[in-house]
C-alpha cells in the first residue's frame, strides 16, 4: 500500500469518525452549544470588566471557540476508544492488518476537525449578537494558523487516546484533563497573567500555541510566526511519542488481555 | 476414520505448567511502516497445516478484594495442542469456561501466548502478527462488535478499508457477501435496528471482506434462533466447501458434530478429547444412558446416585416442574431398579433406558476430566 492509499484510509476514518460523532447527542450538544454558553460568558465577564474593545470581544470569542475544540479533542479521541471497546469493535480495529496509528490519527482527526466549528459558531454568535467586528491582521495567514492548530491539536488527542487503549478507566483521568487545559493554555486567560512556574506546562501544550496563531493572524500585531512552527514541531513530537507509547500499549493489551473489557 | 485420542489429566501435562508466570515469551515485533504490507512468505517453519497449535498455555493475572488487593494467577488455557489441515472445518466444543475463546484469541494474535507456538498459515502468532491478520477472518457471536449507530454498508465499507481491500474491489466484494450472507436490500438500514440473526450474518460479511484464508468462529449461533442457527450453519459449510479453513468454537455439540470435520473437546484448560464426531460416540458406546424424570430431587439424593460405583457420570437439565437425570452407566439398563432405590422418596416420572449420543459423549468427557477444581465445580453445580 502506498502513501496514496495510506491518505486514503486515514480520510476514510476521519470522515466515518465524523459521522459516528454526528450520531452521538452528548457530542453534538457538547460540540455545537458549549463553545455559545463558554463564548456568552465571556462577553459578559469583558464587559462588566470594562473591556468592551472590539479586539477584546474577539479574544474571548476565538477563546471560547478553541475551549470548545479541546472538549471535542478530548471525548471525541478519548471518548471514541471508550466507546469502541465498549461496543466490542476496539479489538477488531486493533487486530486489522492495518496499522493501528493510522486508524488513531484518522479518529482523532475527525474529532479535532468537528471541534473547529466551535470557533465558526462563537466568531458568528459574536457578531450578531454583541455586534463583534471581524476582522484579521493577517488574513493570509489564518488558514495556515488553524491548520497548525489543528494538526497540533490533533496529535496532541492522539497521544492522549493511546493511554484510553491500554485503560478502560481512563476516560474519567480525560475528563479531569478538560478545565485545567482551559486555564493553562491560555483560552481562558492571557498565558502571560499566569504564574511563572506554570508558563513551561503551557508551552509544552498544543492549544497554547494552537490559540496564540489563530489570535495572532486575527489580531496580534506580528506575525505569528513562532506559534504556527511550535505548532507543527509539537505534532511531530506528540506523533512520534503517540508511536512509541502504541508500541508498548499494543503489546501490553496483548499481554494483559485488556481490549475486551468494558 | 481418524482413531479417538482421549487425553486424561496427568502429572506430565501438571509439570509441563509448573514455572509459567507472565505471559509473554518474546515481546511483538514492531508494526512495519507500511499501512498494508505486501504479501510475504512464511518466515518460520512451514508446516503445511493451515492452524498449528503446539503446547499453548496461557495464564491471566487477576486479584481479589478491593482495598487489600489480593494478586492471583487464572490458568485458562494449560498446554492445549492440535492442527487444522487447510479446507477442514474444525470444532472446538467446550462448556463456558473451557478456554475456548483464550485459545482463539492466541490464535488470532489478540492475547499472546504464556508460552507455547501457534503458527497460522506457516506464520507465527507471536511474531508475524500483521502476515497472520491478513488470512484470517475473525467472527464472534453475540451483540457486540459492530458500529450500531450506522448502517450495515457502512460498517462494511470501513471495515474494507481497513482490512486493505482493494477500493476498486470493495463494492462487488460488499455486494457479494451481502448476498452471501442474505442482506441484501437491508444493508442500508442502521445496525441498531437488525435482529440478532441480521447482526450475526453481518459480521460473518466483515469476516469475509477481505476473503480470509482462514476463519475463526467463535461461538457465531450464540442467542440465534432455531432458523438463524440452521441459515448460520448453512453458510458455515459453504465457506468450507468454497476451500476455506473454519475453526469454530461453540458449546453447542449438535452443531459441533452436524458440521465439523473434526472436533476437539477443551475442557478446564486442556484438550481432553480430539477425533470425528464418531470417534467421540465411540468411546462410549458401551455405555447405557439411563433419563429419569424427578420432581424436586434433593441434592443428597443427586449425591447417593453419582457416589455409586456403576455410576460414570451424571447430568441435570432443570425443566419447568420437573429435573431430568441424565445417568451413565457401563451396567446396562438394570443399574435402573438400584438407581430408582437410591433416589428414595424423590417423587419420579417418566424413566428410559437409550443408547448414547454425542452429547451424553460430551457430557461424559466434561464429566471425567479436567482438574480437580473443575470437577468439584461441576459436582456442585450438579447438585
Amino acid at each position: 500500500m502506498g502513501s496514496g492509499r495510506t491518505l486514503r484510509l486515514i480520510g476514510f476514518v476521519t470522515w466515518f469518525n465524523v459521522r459516528m460523532l454526528l450520531t452521538s447527542e452528548f457530542f453534538i450538544l457538547l460540540t455545537f452549544i458549549s463553545p455559545l454558553i463558554f463564548a456568552t460568558l465571556g462577553f459578559f465577564l469583558f464587559r462588566s470588566g470594562g473591556g468592551t474593545g472590539g479586539h477584546t470581544l474577539l479574544y474571548v470569542a476565538l477563546g471560547a471557540g478553541m475551549m470548545g475544540v479541546w472538549s471535542t479533542t478530548l471525548f471525541g479521541c478519548g471518548g471514541a476508544i471508550a466507546w469502541q471497546r465498549w461496543e466490542g469493535t476496539l479489538e477488531l480495529l486493533v487486530n486489522a492488518p492495518t496499522r493501528y496509528d493510522f486508524i488513531l490519527v484518522g479518529q482523532t482527526f475527525g474529532a479535532v476537525l468537528f471541534g473547529f466549528y466551535g470557533i465558526v459558531a462563537t466568531l458568528v454568535w459574536g457578531v450578531l449578537l454583541f455586534g463583534m467586528p471581524i476582522e484579521a491582521t493577517y488574513p493570509l495567514i489564518l488558514p495556515l494558523s488553524l491548520v497548525a492548530a489543528i494538526v497540533s491539536l490533533g496529535s496532541l488527542g492522539m497521544l492522549i487516546a493511546t493511554t484510553f487503549v491500554l485503560y478502560r478507566h481512563a476516560n474519567a483521568l480525560g475528563n479531569l484533563l478538560e478545565y485545567p487545559i482551559w486555564l493553562i493554555t491560555g483560552l481562558l486567560v492571557p498565558v502571560a497573567t499566569l504564574p511563572l512556574w506554570v508558563k513551561p506546562l503551557s508551552w509544552l501544550l498544543a492549544p497554547t500555541w494552537g490559540m496564540e496563531a489563530i489570535r495572532g493572524a486575527t489580531i496580534g500585531a506580528d506575525p505569528p510566526t513562532l506559534a504556527i512552527v511550535m505548532c507543527f514541531a509539537l505534532a511531530v513530537v506528540y506523533y512520534l511519542a503517540a508511536r512509541i507509547t502504541l508500541v508498548f500499549v499494543l503489546a501490553k493489551a496483548r499481554r494483559d488481555a485488556t481490549l475486551s473489557l468494558q | 476414520m481418524e482413531s479417538l485420542d482421549i487425553k486424561r489429566d496427568s502429572a506430565e501435562n501438571d509439570d509441563s505448567m509448573t514455572g509459567l508466570q507472565d505471559p509473554p515469551i518474546s515481546p511483538p515485533a514492531p508494526e512495519p511502516s507500511p499501512a498494508v504490507p505486501p504479501h510475504p512468505t512464511p518466515s518460520s517453519r512451514p508446516s503445511g497445516h493451515a492452524i498449528e497449535a503446539i503446547d499453548l498455555v496461557r495464564t491471566y493475572r487477576t486479584h481479589t478484594g478491593v482495598i487489600r488487593r489480593k494478586p492471583m494467577e487464572v490458568e485458562a488455557v494449560k498446554g492445549v495442542s492440535f492442527q487444522v489441515e487447510p479446507g477442514e472445518l474444525f470444532g472446538l466444543l467446550g462448556p463456558n469456561g473451557a478456554g475456548k475463546t483464550t485459545t482463539i484469541k492466541m490464535l488470532i494474535t489478540l492475547l499472546l501466548p504464556t508460552s507455547g507456538t501457534a503458527r497460522v498459515m506457516g506464520f507465527d502468532v507471536v511474531r508475524d502478527t500483521t502476515d497472520v491478520r491478513r488470512r484470517i477472518g475473525y467472527v464472534f457471536g453475540g451483540d457486540r462488535g459492530l458500529y450500531d449507530r450506522v448502517s450495515g454498508i457502512d460498517n462494511l465499507r470501513y471495515f474494507a478499508e481497513l482490512y486493505g481491500v482493494e477500493p476498486s474491489e470493495q463494492r462487488r466484494r460488499i455486494g457479494a457477501l451481502l448476498e452471501l450472507v442474505g442482506l441484501t436490500g437491508r444493508e442500508n438500514e442502521k445496525v441498531e435496528g437488525y435482529s440478532r440473526g441480521m447482526r450475526q450474518r453481518l459480521h460473518i460479511a466483515r469476516g469475509l471482506l477481505h476473503d480470509p484464508e482462514v476463519i475463526f468462529m467463535d461461538e457465531p449461533s450464540i442467542g440465534l434462533d432455531p432458523v438463524g442457527a440452521r441459515e448460520l450453519r448453512h453458510t458455515v459449510r459453504s465457506l468450507v466447501d468454497a476451500g476455506k479453513t473454519v475453526l469454530l468454537t461453540t458449546h453447542y455439540m449438535f452443531e459441533a458434530d452436524a458440521l465439523c470435520d473434526r472436533i476437539a473437546v477443551i475442557n478446564a484448560g486442556r484438550i481432553v478429547a480430539l477425533g470425528t464426531g464418531a470417534d467421540l460416540k465411540d468411546a462410549i458406546a458401551e455405555r447405557t444412558i439411563v433419563e429419569i424424570e424427578t420432581f424436586g430431587v434433593t441434592d443428597e439424593a443427586v449425591e447417593r446416585l453419582r457416589r455409586d460405583d456403576d455410576v460414570s457420570a451424571i447430568n441435570m437439565e432443570e425443566r419447568d416442574q420437573s429435573q431430568i437425570l441424565l445417568v451413565q452407566s457401563d451396567r446396562g439398563a438394570h443399574i435402573t431398579q438400584r438407581l430408582l432405590s437410591l433416589l428414595g422418596d424423590t417423587r419420579v416420572g417418566k424413566v428410559v433406558a437409550r443408547e448414547p449420543t454425542l452429547e451424553d459423549a460430551y457430557v461424559h468427557l466434561i464429566a471425567t476430566t479436567g482438574d480437580d477444581e473443575a470437577r468439584a465445580a461441576r459436582a456442585a453445580s450438579v447438585q
